[in-house]
C-alpha cells in the first residue's frame, strides 16, 4: 500500500475533525468519560490492594494470657511456640506494657484509673513465616494453641484483611463488568460518531465511489478519525484519573495521619497510561469499522 | 469494446425496464443514446458503470463479463471508464483541483503525477488558471467542464454521459459536444444519453434509440 495514500487519509482525518472542533471535543470528552470511569475505580481497588499489601503478606496471631496463668506455664508455652516450625518471632507483651500502650494511643488514661486495676492481659504475639501458613493452616494453629491451658483467647489479627480482600475482588469483578459495558458504550458513541460524519459526506462517498474508489479507500480516513479521536480520549481519560487522585491525597493524607501512617495514593504508571491510550485508541477503531462497515455494504451492495 | 447481448433488466414487482437489449459498440466509436424520459438511458448507463446488475442477458466491456465481475474487481473496472453526470457531482468544499484530483488519488497515483495530469485535464477543458477556485464560483457549462476533466483525467478507454448538456443552453451544450468530439478523435469509445434533438441532428452520430424498453439500433451496431 503506497504510504501518500495513507498520509493523505490521515489529513484528511485531521481535516475533518478540525472543520467541527466543538462537536469533536464533545465526542472526545465523552468517551473520556466513559474510559475514566472504570480506569478510575480500578485503580482505587489497586491502590486498596497495595494498602493491604503489607498486612496480606504478615501472618501474625495474639495468644491472650489467663490472669492466673502461672510463670511456668507461660514459659513453657512460650518455649513451645518457639519451637513450632515457620515461627518467625515470639513476643510477650506483658500486662503492664500492654496498659502503657493502650495508654499512650487511646488518650483513655483518666477512664482507666478508674477501673482500679489493669483490665488487660499478658499475650503473646506469634509472628508465623506466611508462606508456610496460608489462611486456612492458620486457623488450625490458632484452634490448637487455644486449648494450651495458659491461653485464654486465641486470634488471628488478619481476619478483617481477608474479609476487606474478599470485598476488593467482588469490587474488581463489578469493576471488569462495569468495564465492558462501558467498553461497548464507548464502541457505540465512536460509532454514532462516524455515522454522522459519514452522513457529512454522502456526497464525496457515492463520487469517489463512481470514479472507483475501493472500500479501504473510503474507509481509510474515517478508521483514522476514529483512531485519532479515541487516542486523544484515552489521554484525556489518563488526566482525568490523575486529576482525580491528585485531588484525593489529601483527604486520603488525613485519613491515614488519624491511624498513624501514610499512604500514597499511585494514580497510573507510565505503562498503564500508554495501555490506556492504545486500548481507547483501539475502541475509536473498532466503533469507526462498524459504523463505517456497515454504510459501505450499502454502497457497494 | 461495448457488448450487450440479449439484456433484460427488469426490478422486482415493476415492469421492464429494459427489454432484450441487443447492441455493439466498437472501440473508439462515438454514439448517442436517446430516447424519452424513463426509457432506460440513465439505466442502461448504470449498468455499464455496475452501479446496476443484469438481470438476464450478457454484458461485456472490453472483455469483461458484467454479470459474473465480482464486488471486489469492481473499483478497478469502473477506473478504466469515465464518467459525466447531468448534475455535474461536484464536490461543493473542494476546489477544482482536488475535484479532479480524486479520480487519480483513488488509482493511487502520487502526488507528483496528479498535479501535473490534473494541470492538463483542466486545461484541456479550458479552466486551467483556475485550479483552487471553487466549483460554487463558476457558470453552469464551467460546472459540466469540470466533471469532464474529472472523467477523463485518467484517460478511460470508455466516457459515458448521463444527459451531460441538460442544463445547459444550446451554446454551452455545442461546446461541451464538441469536447467529446474531441476526445472521441483520440480514440476514447464515447457514449452519450441526450433527448437533445437538436444536438442529434446537429453531431450526426449514430443514434441509438431506446423506448419501450426496446433498443433501436443502427444494423451494424445490434
Amino acid at each position: 500500500m503506497n504510504l501518500h495514500i495513507r498520509i493523505e487519509a490521515g489529513r484528511n482525518a485531521l481535516s475533518a475533525l478540525g472543520r467541527q472542533p466543538i462537536s469533536t471535543a464533545m465526542t472526545v470528552l465523552a468517551l473520556a468519560i466513559v474510559i475514566a470511569l472504570p480506569v478510575g475505580l480500578f485503580t482505587v481497588l489497586t491502590n486498596m490492594e497495595n494498602l493491604l499489601g503489607n498486612w496480606r503478606n504478615q501472618a501474625q496471631i495474639s495468644l491472650f494470657l489467663h490472669k492466673d496463668a502461672s510463670p511456668q506455664a507461660i514459659q513453657h508455652l512460650q518455649k513451645a511456640l518457639a519451637q513450632t516450625k515457620g515461627v518467625v518471632e515470639v513476643r510477650y507483651v506483658s500486662a503492664d506494657a500492654a496498659l502503657a500502650e493502650f495508654q499512650k494511643h487511646s488518650g483513655m488514661v483518666a477512664a482507666i484509673q478508674t477501673l482500679g486495676e489493669n483490665p488487660l492481659p499478658a499475650s503473646f504475639v506469634v509472628q508465623l513465616d506466611p508462606l508456610r501458613y496460608p489462611p486456612s493452616a492458620l486457623q488450625q494453629l490458632i484452634g490448637h494453641w487455644a486449648q494450651d491451658p495458659a491461653v485464654a483467647t486465641a486470634q488471628s489479627d488478619l481476619h478483617w484483611v481477608a474479609r476487606l480482600q474478599a470485598i476488593l475482588a467482588l469490587g474488581q469483578r463489578a469493576a471488569l463488568i462495569l468495564a465492558v459495558l462501558l467498553a461497548l458504550g464507548a464502541v457505540l458513541v465512536m460509532g454514532n460518531t462516524i455515522r454522522l460524519h459519514i452522513a457529512q459526506r454522502r456526497d464525496e462517498i457515492d463520487v469517489a465511489s463512481l470514479v472507483g474508489a475501493t472500500r479501504s479507500f473510503i474507509r481509510r480516513p474515517f478508521l483514522y478519525q476514529g483512531l485519532l479521536q479515541g487516542a486523544v480520549a484515552g489521554l484525556v481519560a489518563w488526566g482525568i484519573v490523575v486529576a482525580a487522585f491528585y485531588w484525593l491525597q489529601v483527604p486520603v493524607d488525613r485519613l491515614a495521619a488519624l491511624y498513624g501512617t501514610q499512604f500514597n495514593l499511585v494514580a497510573l504508571t507510565p505503562e498503564q497510561g500508554a495501555t490506556l491510550v492504545i486500548a481507547s485508541a483501539l475502541l475509536g477503531w473498532l466503533g469507526s469499522l462498524l459504523a463505517v462497515g456497515r454504510h459501505l455494504d450499502h454502497t457497494f451492495a | 469494446m461495448i457488448r450487450l447481448i440479449n439484456v433484460t433488466k427488469h426490478y422486482p414487482g415493476r415492469h421492464h425496464v429494459l427489454r432484450e437489449v441487443n447492441l455493439h459498440l466498437r472501440k473508439g466509436e462515438m454514439a448517442l443514446l436517446t430516447g424519452p424520459s424513463g426509457a432506460g438511458k440513465s439505466t442502461l448507463l448504470k449498468m455499464l458503470l455496475r452501479l446496476e446488475g443484469v438481470s438476464n442477458g450478457t454484458l461485456m466491456v472490453n472483455g469483461v463479463d458484467l454479470s459474473t465481475l465480482k464486488r471486489r474487481h469492481i473499483p478497478a473496472y469502473r477506473r478504466r471508464i469515465g464518467v459525466v453526470f447531468q448534475d455535474h457531482k461536484l464536490l461543493m468544499d473542494r476546489d477544482l483541483f482536488s475535484n479532479v484530483a480524486l479520480t487519480l488519488q483513488v488509482a493511487g497515483l502520487p502526488d507528483r503525477q496528479v498535479q501535473s495530469r490534473v494541470r492538463a485535464a483542466l486545461d484541456k477543458v479550458g479552466l486551467g488558471d483556475r485550479l483552487r477556485e471553487y466549483p460554487a464560483t463558476l457558470s453552469g457549462g464551467e460546472q459540466q467542464r469540470v466533471g469532464i476533466a474529472r472523467a477523463i483525467v485518467h484517460t478511460p478507454e470508455i466516457l459515458l454521459a448521463d444527459e451531460p448538456t441538460g442544463n445547459l443552453d444550446p451554446r454551452l451544450s455545442n461546446e461541451i459536444l464538441d469536447l467529446f468530439r474531441d476526445f472521441h478523435h483520440h480514440g476514447t469509445t464515447v457514449l452519450i444519453a441526450t433527448h437533445d434533438q437538436g444536438q442529434i441532428d446537429r453531431l450526426g452520430l449514430p443514434v441509438l434509440r431506446l423506448e419501450g424498453g426496446r433498443l433501436h439500433a443502427p444494423e451494424d451496431h445490434q
